[in-house]
């Protein structure tokens, strides 16, 4: 009985496409936008994470805060607070940080025989490679002796490497560095991977020394730029934001000296922004699955009028209210459900093409495909309710002289 | 069985009334073969409707099969049309996009018969009728007689208590009417009551008896030959 009330409703369909493809459009256009957003939204998240990932996973970045410019005085960053020996107690004083490395940073030129390239200049320690999940292709990098010694030590980054040295291997070649207004002479004990630019810039460009070095003879200097920390995981890693805010608040008198970046902070700002458009886009896919709906409404309530003498028929060869009402709900139903289909391979299409173009891979889950059909099964019984009851009111009378 | 006993049947026009049947009594026997005749006006449309469990009395009684139905739900209603009455409409009434077969199994399925057994109920109606060898085709791929022979075969298909005939010859030539009127005939002659509605004496001559009303009321009912 289903089945065969679902027959008559595909076969009026199909007797005229055209109508019933416009009719159906609105529905298309919902469930293709809610489609395309689900996978737009979930590629994008899943890029953003990755590349959040990429700086190293649960890490925690400690910065200077920023000092107030006031009666004359110009606002900057606190340059002069951050030691070897803070760095040190951070650790000591929050046991949820693993490991945490300081980090001071400058723009320095690398000079070999007849190449110069410039570079940024970062000065730290061995723990670097264990947090930013990036390490040497060839060599080593730096290592605790290096730091005790303040060797000029150099490792380079893979891009300067192939700047500097071309084809030649420059593992034990020495490079000059010229940094403000002196030069050193560093021997290159390692060469680092290729790490995919991120949202920390561009590791490849930079190279590396121990901090030691870096304060001492370089950027001669007592204090850091900043630290990088490391929780052992995500849970851990909120834990330690608030041990290390406690502890730097206490040893430098005030929240305002420092600022604390992690992961967590950064994801929760994206993700505050992917809702934020996932609501817009939800909000344009509701208007068309609401006019898709009405789309809807109104083709059934030509086709009840339409068809008029064939309920007329129906009812005089024993049709039931709920008969009638039935195929024509089942009729709504169709047109939201086939619309529901197309929707749901318009909306694939679409988010496989954004996806080429964001460069991430298109996910369309089956969860999100389930939604949208719903929707439009909903959608399509909803507004076929109304329609499907006219035309199970029908007088047979009348019916049945309709012309 | 059918009898009716002083039905009546007003319409109301805006504010006027006018009065279709008024006061109308007779009860039809089993196998009988009755034509129902008079003028356009006469109410014979009305009585055919009211007959045909289509409509509600204004007031009146109408018993089918020891069953009194002039006051029973619409659901019900269409109940005893799909059991007890087979249509046959000067219109043929067949629906267009459906094949004969289907149009003969309709009536099948609003009374829940499993598609197996319904398909071959339909056929055996069809073949009845001498159709058995197009079910595949649609209405509008077949000739006016053999239309109304589909709509004969729909109306048997559930072996109705009584075939209720609208201007069946209506539509066709005199020639096939004549063929359809004598399928009348046969099914009679095989026991079903059959009640013709026409306004044509010439027609009304296969019956067996004669009701002829006119303006809403009896002017004669007699039995012929």
């Amino acid at each position: 009985m289903i089945l065969e009330t679902l027959r008559i409703a595909l076969r009026s369909m199909a007797s005229n496409k055209l109508r019933t493809f416009l009719s159906m459009l609105g529905i298309i256009i919902g469930v293709a936008a809610v489609i395309a957003i689900v996978s737009i939204g979930t590629g994008a998240r899943g890029e953003v994470t990755s590349q959040i990932a990429n700086l190293g996973s649960n890490t925690i970045n400690i910065n200077p805060g920023v000092q107030r410019g006031e009666g004359g005085r110009i606002s900057r960053p606190y340059t002069d607070i951050f030691t070897l020996a803070l760095g040190e107690n951070i650790q000591k004083y929050s046991p949820a940080v693993q490991s945490l490395v300081p980090i001071g940073q400058g723009t320095g030129l690398l000079i070999t025989g007849s190449t110069n390239v410039r570079a940024t200049v970062v000065g730290t320690a061995p723990d670097y490679t264990a947090i930013n999940d990036y390490y040497p292709a060839g060599g080593r990098f730096l290592q605790e002796e290096d730091l005790e010694q303040n060797s000029n030590v150099i490792i380079l980054g893979s891009e300067v490497a192939e700047d500097l040295f071309g084809d030649r291997d420059p593992l034990g070649r020495t490079v000059r560095l010229s940094y403000g207004n002196r030069t050193h002479i560093f021997t290159v004990f390692g060469v680092m991977e290729e790490k995919s630019q991120g949202l920390a810039g561009n590791f490849n460009a930079q190279v590396y020394i121990p901090i030691t070095t870096f304060m001492q003879k370089v950027a001669n200097t007592r204090y850091v730029d900043s630290y990088m920390a490391q929780a052992g995981s995500s849970a851990d890693a909120k834990i330690a934001v608030g041990q290390i805010e406690y502890f730097l608040t206490q040893s430098l008198g005030g929240s305002d000296r420092f600022r604390l970046l992690s992961q967590d902070q950064i994801l929760e700002v994206i993700d505050q922004v992917t809702n934020t458009l996932n609501i817009m886009l939800g909000g344009i896919a509701g208007i068309s699955l609401l006019v898709g709906g009405i789309g809807i409404m109104n083709i059934m309530l030509v086709s009840v009028t339409e068809r008029t003498r064939e309920i007329g028929i129906r009812k005089a060869l024993g049709a039931k209210r709920r008969h009638i009402m039935r195929q024509f709900l089942i009729e709504a139903l169709s047109l939201g459900g086939i619309g529901g289909v197309v929707g749901i391979v318009f909306g694939r299409l679409g988010a496989g093409a954004i996806a080429r173009f964001g460069g991430w891979a298109p996910v369309v889950s089956i969860v999100s495909v389930l939604l949208a059909l719903g929707f439009a099964l909903l959608v399509g019984l909803f507004f076929g309710i109304y329609p499907a009851y006219k035309a199970s009111r029908l007088d047979p009378v009348k019916a049945l002289s309709y012309e | 069985m059918i009898e009716v006993k002083d039905l009546h049947k007003t319409y109301i026009m805006g504010k006027i009334k006018v009065p279709a049947l008024r006061g109308v009594s007779f009860s039809v026997q089993d196998g009988e073969f009755l034509a129902i005749m008079g003028p356009s006006g006469s109410g014979k449309s009305t009585l055919m409707h009211l007959i045909g469990c289509l409509d509600y009395p204004t007031s009146g009684e109408y018993w089918i099969d020891g069953r009194e139905i002039s006051s029973i739900s619409d659901d019900r209603l269409a109940e005893i049309r799909n059991q007890k009455i087979g249509f046959v409409f000067q219109q043929f009434n067949l629906l267009s996009r459906t094949t004969i077969l289907q149009n003969v199994e309709i009536p099948l399925i609003y009374r829940g018969v499993s598609i197996r057994k319904r398909r071959q109920m339909a056929r055996e109606a069809l073949e009845k009728v001498g159709l058995g060898h197009r079910l595949t085709h649609k209405p509008n791929e077949i000739s006016g007689g053999q239309k109304q022979r589909v709509a004969i075969a729909r109306a048997l298909v559930n072996n109705p208590a009584i075939i209720l005939a609208d201007e069946p010859t209506g539509n066709l030539d005199s020639k096939t009417g004549q063929e359809i009127l004598e399928i009348f005939t046969d099914l009679n002659n095989q026991g079903h009551t059959i009640v013709l509605v026409t306004h044509e004496k010439e027609i009304a001559g296969y019956a067996r008896r004669v009701i002829e009303l006119r303006d809403g009321e009896i002017l004669k009912d007699e039995v012929v030959a």
